[in-house]
């Protein structure tokens, strides 16, 4: 009798084992699925990754790389504000609301931010006093939602950010789910204790770009026209939406590309909207140059940066300043593997929570739980957070100096070669191994 | 009181004069403000100031304890996340008006746009002739009062934004609900009316017996348990 052939298992490409649990809990809940974190896709688009620097050799002339001088010092708001952002470093930390996370977690970035001489930004919900106190410079969200709005605040900050949208979730709102909204936040947000807080999509006072040129003068005139107003955006219509915010007198444009974060967002938001950061930056790059105004409205890019190889990446496509938002949580612990039993009651393990949304956050970076927080002490996550903008910084520098660049924002996209064509074909910049940029 | 005429000035310069006369206890009468936009943002003290003529959009925007009258229309977003202080427009006013208000008083003694209340935490909003559709639109709170009649979509996803109106509903929003009133309502209704409305006009408006009074009806404060399941489990 012939031996039987092993058998041979078959999984379907489209109905993954994913596809067909996603498939089989919304046929029982009847509802979309919600997370926090960003997108959870492996990359199947261009990102920084596609790219490499070409230091100095014989056509160019490298500086010496622990030794000699390669500025960092970072100004935004030189087009119209009478006290531009002075930063030591180009990196900065993005807007995340207290709400979204701990008390702790929002003042340890504040701490650590300043510590280096970067900047905070409050996020939706208002300023925190303590984020005030430990920020030497802090920027003031003004969102759709407008929750804890006061002119008194905005006028103690170091500059404004009117957020039309972010990369997460371009075109909707904030989420807060009830597990989060605790006493605390729901008086600061004047909402009912223990709502599921859905923030508008939409401005309460505004629509298109027309009237965000009155909405600019406003904030304008609210501060006495001392600070930079930033417009940030969520990346989708790169190009039009950057011209928009320019003409619409922007001193800095914030454009935060589609793997940027968020505590809690319909997953289909994270995987299937937006554009990638490194298109994004060259479409805001392009916008600009185009409009005669690249290098007076400095340009801030975010979304999923991770070290300061992506900043530098990202730098050399055209940004002034980078934002960095999940990569700071992971600094404060997002993810590392304490209290893993933890992290298994929320269903997961270290390195694969994204479970913001839930409010239990085991190391109390995403988190209102009194006990939780405690997990995470200020001053040690504040010294981590120096410790990273530290380390990104001097990352950045050492490109910069291999580069022959005594200065960060020299950086150019002359300074690499794309690794696909893809990539190529994006940033403009030759595919390595030719001569050419793919598709010109 | 101190004059200030707008005419070939620059907001900016009508505001800081605005600010300097405030400061020295000056009430000021603003002439000829020609429908200009961001006029009296951000007033931070005690006074007043009238406009003697239509605004633009956000007047009285992010202010916070003066006193502003418009004898005149306004535009987009009067009085926007104000905290505290009292506007009056003796026109109509256009959409949004009191968008996101943390305290005080908006009183619109003719029409308002869209959106009226929009997003407001907390204060009163008096609009005596009709408002725009979508009114109250996820109103945190405050009371918003129409006189007249109010377009689609009132209340539409509110938290504890009380709305009171005396003529007809076009349509509710989503989860908006009516509800009885209460003595303590009638009281109020009263009380704001005879204080802000003048007495040739009152006489022609409802009283507080004949509001309708709409609420949240909670059904969208939660998403259901089933929902909250999948999000726990969620991987």
């Amino acid at each position: 009798m012939a031996e039987s052939s092993p058998r041979v298992l078959q999984k379907s490409g489209i109905f993954s084992s994913r596809v067909i649990e996603d498939i089989q809990t919304k046929a029982e809940s009847g509802v979309y699925r919600i997370r926090g974190y960003g997108t959870l896709r492996e990359r199947r688009w261009a990102t920084f990754d596609d790219l490499t620097f070409l230091p100095c050799s014989l056509t160019r002339i490298p500086l010496e790389g622990y030794r000699e001088k390669c500025e960092t010092r970072t100004v935004l708001g030189t087009r119209f504000a009478e006290q531009p952002i002075e930063l030591d470093i180009p990196i900065m930390i993005t807007g995340m609301s207290w709400g979204a996370l701990s008390y702790n977690a929002k003042v340890a970035l504040a701490k650590g931010a300043s510590e280096i001489g970067s900047s905070n930004t409050t996020g939706d919900g208002g300023m925190l006093a303590a984020e005030r106190a430990n920020s030497r410079t802090l920027v003031y969200e003004v969102l759709p939602s407008r929750y804890g709005i006061d002119v008194h605040h905005m006028r103690l900050s170091d500059g404004i950010e009117l957020t039309i949208g972010q990369g997460a979730k371009p075109g909707t709102g904030g989420l807060l789910l009830d597990s989060k909204v605790s006493g605390e936040i729901a008086r600061q947000r004047e909402l009912p204790a223990g709502v599921d807080q859905r923030s508008p999509a939409r401005h309460p006072d505004m629509l298109g770009p027309d009237d965000m040129i009155i909405k600019i003068e406003e904030l304008r005139e609210a501060t006495d026209w001392r600070v930079p107003i930033f417009v940030k955006l969520g990346a989708s219509r790169v190009y039009d939406d950057v011209k928009l915010a320019a003409k619409a007198g922007a001193d800095v444009v914030v454009v935060d590309g589609m793997e940027g974060g968020t505590g809690a967002s319909p997953a289909i938001l994270q995987e299937h909207t937006g554009v990638p950061t490194l298109a994004a930056v060259c479409e805001a790059r392009a916008a600009l140059e185009d409009m005669g105004l690249y290098g007076e409205v400095q340009l801030i890019i975010a979304g999923g940066i991770r070290d300061g190889v992506d900043a530098a990446k990202a730098m050399a496509l055209g940004a002034d300043a980078i934002y960095i938002g999940t990569a700071a949580l992971i600094a404060l612990n997002c993810n590392r593997p304490l209290y893993v039993e933890d992290y298994h009651k929320l269903g997961t393990e270290p390195h694969f929570c994204h479970h913001c949304h839930t409010g239990r956050c085991p190391v109390g970076v995403t988190t209102q739980d009194p006990e939780l927080m405690k997990r995470l002490p200020i001053d040690e996550g504040a010294e981590r957070v120096t410790n990273l903008l530290r380390a990104m910084t001097l990352e950045i520098q050492m490109l910069a100096r291999a580069c022959g660049k005594s200065d960060v924002h020299h950086l150019e996209p002359e300074d690499m070669a794309a690794l696909t064509p893809e990539a190529s074909a994006i940033c403009q910049v030759p595919l390595a191994g030719t001569r050419r940029v793919w598709g010109s | 009181m101190a004059e200030l005429s707008c005419e070939g000035r620059t907001t900016r310069d009508i505001n800081a004069e605005i600010r300097r006369l405030m400061a020295v206890g000056e009430a000021v009468t603003a002439r000829s403000p020609g429908a200009r936009h961001n006029l009296a943002v951000a007033l931070l003290e005690r006074g007043e100031v009238v406009f003697d003529g239509s605004v633009g959009y956000y007047c009285a925007g992010l202010m916070d304890g003066a006193t502003v009258r418009v004898r005149g229309s306004a535009g987009w977003g009067l009085a926007e996340s104000m905290l505290s202080g009292e506007v009056v427009v003796e026109g109509s006013a256009g959409n949004s008006a009191g968008a996101a208000i943390r305290g005080g008083t908006v009183v619109v003694l003719g029409d308002s746009g869209a959106r009226t209340g929009v997003s407001m935490k907390a204060g009163v909003i008096l609009v005596t002739g009709s408002c725009g559709y979508m009114s109250g639109f996820m109103g945190q709170g405050g009371k918003l009062i129409i006189c007249g009649d109010a377009a689609e979509a009132l209340g539409d996803s509110m938290y504890e934004t009380v709305c009171f109106v005396g003529g007809k509903i076009a349509d509710l929003g989503n989860d908006a609900v009516v509800v009885e009133s209460t003595d303590e309502d009638k009281e109020f209704l009263d009380t704001t009316l005879s204080r802000y409305v003048p007495p040739s006009l009152r006489a022609n408006l409802p009283d507080g017996g004949d509001f309708r009074k709409v609420v949240a009806g909670r059904k969208l404060w939660n998403f259901d348990k089933a929902e909250w399941r999948t999000w726990e489990e969620a991987l």
